[in-house]
């Protein structure tokens, strides 16, 4: 009792400003671990994805004859990049690249001015950075290209966004699979789908 | 004539003394009144100080530099009210008084005696441990700082002791205990740096305490805390120890899983044609070909949302269709009959009423 009266009001400012101007990647951690696993989210995805689905088709079919995996695959990480809800880089990066080559594709014709990238990266006010050997620098810049939107992310951010990252693409692989099985009526084999075809 | 003057004039001498002696014990008592007076209004029990050097103080007038040491038991000394105006009389008590003659010791009292906001010596005697604890835990002050306020706050909690001794001895325990305990603190610390964007760092026993290594600490420990994470996640990577080889670990699962989500875009873009030819065989009762539990689970809110989907359509021919094209996945788990009865309901719904329309409907909606 008395030490929560001793949270004196100058610490207890300090913190609140603080946590204003706090990372907001800061609060998911705790809820990484559980949302890309809980079977809730795997059925709104794999709802959404359904309907993503059928929409590619619905629009490619009068152009195309087949809708190419291609799309299918776009349509599936953009449902993704939704079902993260923004709270993370890579699937603002995933959504905005869409956005961005809609962009383009219209300014073509109009010949505007590109829009530059934003790509923000949080750099630490703190003058000593541990220095990386030029092994794991090259390894860091091979994982930062494969997550989207993580080319200019400081290390234990793009740790973050990892993690994430792969929490998210297990659940699309499973509920890929899943319909894939539903609609062909085969089970897939796991296995064979790791190998490259 | 002369004696007498010379009586007269030493006794004039002489009173003034008495009188000077008078004076002062006067003003002396008036200065202890004084003090007992405002501090009241500060809500610190001065006055607990004062009865006994009250009384002892007047035994120290008449022998001002005596050899006692006076150890004042200071029951209930909380230096709360330790104004600039009590600093003045403070050095106006005996030497033998060990205060806190530090101008410097006195304001950080009063600082922390305004935090604290205590009246009773145990309250505040808790009170401010409580508050340099979490002083002590947030601020990373270098040792040496340390040790004023460490000082301070011990004569503010431990009244009943002769102060030097007492403030050398707690020193060293609250240090000892501080470093004791850092993994705790620390531990709390890295709970706290989650939510926070500063981080402080107690440095543990040996270690540097400037500012730049404090800081490389603290990033360290936030790195390798998102690696055993990352560790935990990818399979097969707990027992591998190096950043290298854990990162060669990351890198291969997030290339196997982006290539898996490829390969099955690609079976889901595959597959759809399949089904607007083999429409037929989809109406066609398959016994235990789909056995799959999230089969209808899945099925049934795939179900729900297409219908609130097709608002803009015409809707009841869309809605019966999209009927069409679930109720025949899901009617496989059922009987045949059932099933038969089903697509029945569904023909009599629609207009066409012809299986074939159904299959030409269902494939325009895939």
């Amino acid at each position: 009792m008395a030490s929560s009266i001793s949270e004196t009001n100058f610490e207890e400012s300090k913190r609140i400003k603080r946590r204003k101007t706090g990372d907001e990647l800061r609060d998911p951690d705790t809820i990484d671990r559980t949302r890309w696993r809980s079977e809730s989210e795997q059925r709104i995805y794999s709802t959404k994805l359904f309907e993503a689905i059928r929409q590619v088709r619905r629009n490619s079919s009068p152009v195309n004859k087949v809708s190419s995996g291609r799309d299918i695959q776009d349509a599936a990480d953009r449902v993704l990049a939704v079902a993260a809800k923004g709270r993370t880089r890579w699937s603002r990066a995933i959504l905005a690249s869409r956005l961005r080559l809609r962009l383009a594709h219209n300014n073509k014709k109009h010949k505007k001015a590109r829009v530059a990238k934003v790509t923000g990266s949080i750099r630490s006010k703190m003058p000593e950075k541990k220095r990386f050997i030029p092994a794991l620098q090259r390894k860091v810049k091979v994982l930062s290209r494969l997550v989207p939107g993580c080319r200019k992310v400081s290390f234990p951010n793009l740790l973050e966004e990892t993690t994430d990252y792969i929490s998210a693409l297990e659940m699309q692989v499973r509920a890929m699979t899943a319909l894939t099985e539903l609609l062909t009526g085969s089970p897939v084999d796991r296995l064979a789908s790791t190998s490259v075809s | 004539m002369e004696p007498n003057l010379g009586t007269i004039a030493r006794s004039i001498s002489i009173r003034p003394n008495r009188e000077e002696t008078g004076l002062e014990s006067l003003q002396f008592r008036e200065e202890i009144h004084r003090l007992m007076i405002v501090p009241p209004e500060n809500g610190s029990s001065f006055t607990a100080l004062l009865e006994l050097p009250e009384t002892q103080a007047m035994e120290l007038l008449h022998s001002p530099h005596s050899d006692k040491g006076v150890t004042v038991p200071l029951s209930g000394v909380p230096l709360h009210g330790i104004n600039d105006d009590h600093k003045s009389y403070l050095p106006s008590f005996n030497g033998n008084l060990t205060f806190p003659s530090n101008k410097v010791l006195i304001e950080r009292a009063a600082k922390f005696s305004v935090f604290a906001s205590g009246e009773h010596s145990p309250e505040t005697s808790s009170v401010p441990s409580d508050s340099s604890a979490n002083l002590e835990k947030v601020k990373s002050e270098p040792a040496d700082t340390d040790s004023n306020p460490n000082s301070s706050q011990l004569l503010v909690s431990d009244p009943t002791v002769n102060i030097k001794n007492q403030r050398s001895e707690k020193r060293k325990e609250r240090e000892k205990k501080g470093k004791g305990c850092t993994k705790k603190t620390k531990i709390e610390i890295s709970q706290d740096a989650e939510k926070l964007p500063y981080v402080h760092v107690r440095a543990r026993r040996g270690q540097a305490t400037d500012s730049h290594s404090l800081a490389e600490r603290a990033r360290r420990e936030k790195i390798n805390a998102r690696m055993k994470l990352l560790q935990e996640l990818v399979p097969g990577c707990s027992k591998i120890s190096g950043t290298a080889l854990v990162l060669d670990e990351i890198i291969n699962h997030v290339q196997s899983l982006q290539r898996q989500v490829e390969l099955l875009s690609m079976r889901l873009a595959s597959v759809n044609p399949r089904i607007d030819f083999n429409l037929d065989s989809l109406f066609a009762p398959e016994s235990g070909s789909l056995v799959d539990s999230n089969f209808s689970s899945m099925v049934s809110p795939l179900l729900w949302p297409e219908i609130p989907f097709n608002g803009n359509r015409q809707q009841h021919q869309q809605q019966w269709n999209f009927d069409a094209l679930h109720r025949p996945l899901w009617g496989r788990e059922e009987d045949s009959h059932t099933f038969i009865t089903m697509e029945n309901s569904l023909l009599s719904y629609d207009s066409a009423n012809s299986a074939s329309l159904h299959s030409n409907q269902l494939k325009m909606e895939l």
